[in-house]
């Protein structure tokens, strides 16, 4: 698709691939427009492909997100940058978008890798694994994880000591110390938005102990334990891999907290837990779980059925948000909390502690535009200045914003609005782009 | 008026409160800030240093201000447990000043207790915070200009050492006299401000321990915890739980230094108040030294970080707590410059600025102690005392049913 100046040419960039950007690209894609799909991860698939289950279907993420993946990066007219960024996109006069796509380096040859894992057997450097959220550790040449897309090696430069084993070891010669980052010029007719959320970080609540208390993790860890990959094969809590029987769940763990700066609520931090919880409760069958909360928002299509459902499996529902974790020598936690319903100071003793953190958002699409033509609300969300009328369209004309990156949602509004991204942007192109 | 009624439904025997909208913007009116943004999630309790067993506060008490629950608000001791650390503030979700509003209901509590309307008036209305304020000071000149007028004859007022004689400025009247005079006039003002407090902890008693109901302690208990009273006002123990305990320091400071002041003034005025200007080793001099120091760095300090509102403490300054710091910190400039005039053997200043000296510290005694900001100083040793006869009579009773 190279042209007389050098850029690539596409109908639509998206930017992320995650759930949200898949749809997209597919929806896109499938209308018979060129799409260029750039992800900065590694891989495809953002974090519903390291979710375990769908609330309250209780669907497997795994067996939605990864067909979807396969789908995307089959699809002939979506072409995919992993680990790649845009930079400097800016609008041409005629209103197509021209930028910098910069692909960084993995140090290994993406079409000649196999993914046959042997490199990383070779890797004689272990480092924390984030595709596990830190609960594990992981070799410095690695594969993401089990269903990464493309599943292809990459070598952390940042933790490798330049030994070259992984090179002796490799049979298809794919490792590749001399890669360097490519940019390439691009030009886009239109762009859709999809660059999803953060997770909230909760070393920040001091009192909270986290990091500090091993016992004490967020949702995020909790999930990757309740996987079928999951890292311990089992519910261990990670201070001494004691099978725990006394789960608890903090709720708002850095949502509608006004000294964090994030008064909104994440929307989806209620029922997660509560599908975590019905699936502790699988895993463990003699555990107890209580939900600390302030208010349940069970407000979706059959959310408060499954939340009633999960109170009648047994799980302990406590009005109160807890102020302070504290850890017992035995590596139990104590939190200290006022019992709403009875207006009642009181300390509860549990063995293991999940933070339910909130969405934040992400930053990135404030730097996407030179200029700053991006409206930004003032949370950090993509503006949505029609939300009602057309929700997708953002502050500048022919970009679009999908799923999280305008707001918290849960999988299927942000499905849904993926899909009112790519009906949005493919009126635009058909009536002609920019008047 | 709340009413409570019940209502028997499937889920058994409900009582209903109804809620009064108003009560909200009454306490604004109070102080109170932001409060209705609680979104009530118990936070500002759980981190209280100071809560305990039968102590919940300070969420339950914003949930009955904002639903308008007056008699529960009216018959509680938790705004008198609270000593405004400020941890709650700081840390709530919603930034909805917890300790703001504990701080608020003791000025209506201070209102309510008072059965003569006038502390409502002074909280609510600058008219009359600064108009009572005035008119006490005026009766004050006034009684001077008619009763004590300085002698039109300066000479034989300065003692052998060069300072003033501070009793004998009044023509015709001896130094004995003009003591004895001015002692009348403290009992006086000690009686009413004394009759007034004393009537408003009595509506107190009446509000938390005797129309409450929940438990009739035996005259036994009243004397065995009134050890209560004398500990906690000397001491002002609980501010020390709060995590800043240099603030309960400072305050302990201030306190003793104005009990000092205050003692020696009213009860040993004769002793206190000599022609002569004692040697400095003298404890009347030393004693005044120490309250005067005492008085002065609480109130550089507290003043200072008001103004910068530092810390959750400091954030919100109603005008009755400015008028508290303001008029302590000119009872304290004004006898500083009395003490200093005397000395240097200033004649006329020392007159006048004597004159003002009690024109700002008597109405500061007689409107703040009895209906304003002072009054804390009876009803936080009291509120203690009630607490610890309530929670006693509890578990007498609890021993008695086993």
């Amino acid at each position: 698709m190279q042209k007389e100046s050098g850029h690539a040419e596409y109908d639509v960039l998206v930017v992320g691939g995650g759930i949200a950007g898949q749809e997209a690209a597919l929806n896109m894609g499938s209308m018979g427009y060129q799409v260029l799909l750039v992800e900065k991860d590694l891989s495809m698939g953002g974090k519903m492909l390291q979710l375990s289950k769908v609330f309250p279907t209780l669907d497997c993420a795994a067996c939605i997100a990864t067909p979807k993946v396969s789908e995307t990066a089959r699809h002939p007219n979506i072409t995919i940058f992993t680990n790649s960024e845009m930079k400097d996109l800016s609008r041409e006069e005629n209103g197509s978008f021209s930028g910098i796509l910069v692909k960084s380096p993995r140090y290994i040859d993406e079409h000649a890798c196999t993914g046959c894992q042997d490199c990383e057997e070779a890797c004689p450097v272990i480092v924390r694994d984030q595709y596990q959220y830190n609960l594990v550790g992981r070799k410095a040449a690695y594969i993401p994880f089990s269903i990464a897309s493309p599943r292809v090696a990459a070598i952390d430069i940042d933790n490798c000591i330049l030994c070259g084993a992984c090179e002796r070891a490799c049979p298809a010669d794919a490792v590749d110390f001399r890669q360097e980052k490519e940019e390439m010029p691009v030009r886009v007719k239109t762009v859709i938005i999809a660059t999803g959320f953060r997770l909230f970080d909760p070393t920040v609540i001091e009192r909270y102990n986290y990091r500090k208390l091993r016992n004490v993790i967020t949702s995020m860890q909790m999930e990757r334990q309740l996987v079928p990959t999951r890292p311990y094969n089992n519910v261990l809590r990670p201070g001494d891999g004691k099978m725990p029987d006394n789960i608890a769940y903090l709720l708002c763990t850095g949502s509608r907290d006004e000294t964090l700066g994030n008064p909104i609520c994440s929307q989806v931090c209620c029922m997660y837990s509560i599908k975590q919880a019905q699936l502790v409760l699988g895993a463990l069958p003699m555990a107890d779980v209580t939900i600390y909360y302030i208010d349940i928002r069970a407000f979706g299509k059959g959310f408060e059925e499954f939340y009633r459902q999960t109170f009648d499996m047994g799980v302990e529902f406590v009005k109160g948000k807890v102020a302070e974790i504290d850890g017992e020598e035995d590596g139990d936690l104590i939190l200290k909390y006022e019992d709403v319903e009875t207006s009642t100071i009181k300390e509860a003793r549990h063995d293991m502690v999940v933070l339910s953190v909130g969405i934040l958002a992400n930053r990135d699409p404030e730097n996407l535009f030179t200029g700053g033509e991006l409206d930004i609300d003032e949370y950090g969300y993509v503006r949505q200045p029609a939300q009602l009328s057309s929700p997708a369209s953002t502050s500048m004309e022919g970009v679009f914003v999908a799923g999280t990156a305008s707001a918290p949602m849960d999988i299927p509004d942000s499905i849904s609005s993926a899909g009112a991204a790519a009906a949005e942007a493919a009126g635009y192109l058909r009536k002609g782009m920019m008047k | 008026m709340i009413w409570m009624s019940t209502i028997t439904t499937g889920w058994g025997v409900i009582s209903m409160a109804r809620i009064d909208h108003t009560f909200a913007s009454r306490i604004e009116m109070f102080g109170g800030i932001d409060f209705t943004a609680c979104y009530n999630c118990g936070h500002c309790t759980a981190v209280c240093p100071l809560v305990e067993e039968n102590a919940s506060f300070p969420r339950r008490m914003l949930r009955y201000t904002i639903l308008g629950m007056e008699e529960d608000i009216q018959s509680s001791l938790d705004p008198w447990l609270c000593y405004y650390c400020g941890d709650c503030s700081e840390t709530c979700p919603r930034q909805s000043n917890p300790g703001e509003i504990m701080m608020s209901l003791r000025r209506y509590l201070t209102s309510v207790y008072d059965w003569t309307g006038f502390s409502r008036r002074f909280y609510t209305s600058r008219k009359w915070e600064f108009g009572s304020i005035a008119a006490v000071a005026a009766v004050v000149v006034l009684l001077f200009a008619l009763f004590l007028r300085p002698t039109a004859d300066p000479s034989g007022l300065i003692n052998a050492d060069g300072g003033v004689k501070i009793n004998s400025f009044v023509e015709g009247m001896s130094s004995e006299t003009f003591v004895s005079v001015i002692e009348i006039g403290d009992w006086v003002m000690a009686a009413i401000v004394s009759f007034f407090l004393l009537s408003n902890i009595f509506n107190m008693y009446l509000k938390v321990v005797v129309r409450n109901r929940k438990v009739s302690p035996p005259l036994s208990l009243y004397v065995k915890e009134a050890w209560n009273l004398v500990y906690h006002f000397a001491t002002q123990i609980k501010l020390s739980k709060c995590s800043d305990r240099t603030y309960w320091g400072l305050h302990w400071l201030l306190m003793s230094g104005y009990t000092i002041m205050f003692t020696m003034i009213v009860l040993f005025l004769p002793w206190f108040q000599v022609e002569k200007i004692h040697p400095i080793y003298h404890p009347q001099r030393f004693l005044g030294y120490y309250a005067t120091f005492g008085l002065l760095l609480g109130l550089i300090v507290w003043s200072v970080q008001r103004i910068r509102k530092s810390g959750e403490k400091h954030r919100y300054s109603h005008s009755t707590d400015w008028l508290f710091l303001v008029m302590l910190f000119l009872t304290t400039l004004t006898g500083i410059l009395v003490h200093i005039f005397r000395i240097s053997g200033m004649v006329p200043q020392t007159y006048y600025t004597f004159v003002i000296h009690l024109a700002i510290l008597v109405p500061m005694l007689v409107v703040e102690v009895p209906f304003s900001k002072w009054s804390h100083l009876a009803y936080r040793p009291f509120a203690t005392y009630f607490y610890n006869l309530i929670n006693s009579a509890r578990m007498l009773e609890e021993k008695k049913k086993k």
